[in-house]
């Protein structure tokens, strides 16, 4: 029992944190908590990524020790033991996607806050009223 | 709304349950991801690209481009930052 | 890595979530999301995801957190949910 619950509970935590960003961005009126559930969402997907690159057994950080510039220069050729680093394709693809996440969430923000100056408000509802009522 | 939200999340949250199944074990050194192409990025990084760092040698050196889009959309997204918050000149023209 | 520190972690992490999308005080919640990031990284710093972790931890938990403080500033700081 205890062996499948740490086998599977990097998923499961995966799991409950894309249900709570979701229910984040539907269910919440304000616009700030729905960005809320965005970031947490997105970091949700980053875990899913690094927990599969995830090696056990004593796999370490995929950098190597010792002389790198020795070893390229003179052509030495050792054999490096692929268990002994972690994967490191889903490492170089979630650094890109923190990146443009942080971009999103800063136009995001831009885009609130000119909504904020035209209507005075951020609840979603008041927002619909006063556009209802304007007769957009 | 908040109804519509619960159900959303359930039917989401049911279909991701069912997906981790199928899903190798967490840390797993056979699992596909591991064993499929990076460990040929594990053993020939330090000799082609002289870079101990096996993840900055994958994304400055294999993956240039790649990066240097990325750099083209934050230049994007801090244009569009300022193009939106900047504030209007009166008088001129709307 | 150590699965028991990841268990605990992952605990942290849901509980900070859960809190974040709860509290009325916008300000709070910023703040709480800034932590659901360090831990987060912490957890990445566990599965031997180095670069991703200080990436996170200085782009996600620092310019995320001044950006939101920013916009938090400029509006309201009460939420009604």
């Amino acid at each position: 029992m205890l062996e499948y619950v740490v086998s599977k509970f990097n998923f499961w935590t995966y799991v409950i944190l894309v249900g709570i960003g979701l229910y984040a961005m539907i269910g919440k009126k304000n616009l700030v908590k729905k960005l809320i559930g965005m970031n947490i969402m997105q970091s949700a997907v980053i875990l899913f990524y690094v927990s599969i690159g995830a090696k056990k057994g004593g796999a370490t950080v995929p950098i190597f020790m010792g002389d790198a510039h020795a070893a390229h220069g003179h052509g030495i050729h050792e054999i490096i033991d692929v268990a002994s680093y972690v994967n490191p394709l889903p490492h170089v693809l979630m650094l890109t996607a923190i990146v443009v996440s942080i971009a999103t969430t800063g136009v995001a923000l831009a885009a609130l806050i000119l909504i904020f100056r035209r209507y005075k408000t951020l609840n979603e509802d008041e927002i619909l009223k006063i556009r209802r009522e304007a007769g957009v | 709304m908040k109804a519509i939200a619960l159900i959303a999340v359930l039917m989401t949250g049911g279909l991701l349950i069912y997906s981790i199944e199928g899903l190798p074990d967490w840390g797993d050194p056979d699992s596909p991801a591991s064993t499929h192409v990076s460990p040929e990025y594990i053993q020939d990084a330090l000799e082609k690209t002289a870079t101990p760092n096996i993840v900055t040698a994958v994304l400055a050196d294999y993956r240039g481009y790649d990066t240097m889009g990325e750099t083209a959309v934050i230049f994007t997204a801090g244009i569009g930052c300022v193009l939106i918050l900047r504030k209007k000149r009166k008088g001129k023209g709307d | 890595m150590i699965w028991q520190l990841d268990l605990i972690i992952c605990l942290f992490v849901i509980i900070c979530a859960i809190a974040a999308i709860n509290v009325k005080d916008l300000l709070a919640a910023v703040i709480i999301l800034g932590a659901y990031s360090f831990f987060m990284c912490l957890l990445w710093t566990n599965m031997g995801a180095v670069d991703v972790a200080f990436t996170e931890a200085s782009v996600g938990a620092g310019v995320g957190t001044v950006l939101f403080i920013a916009a938090v500033n400029r509006t309201k700081r009460r939420s009604k949910d």
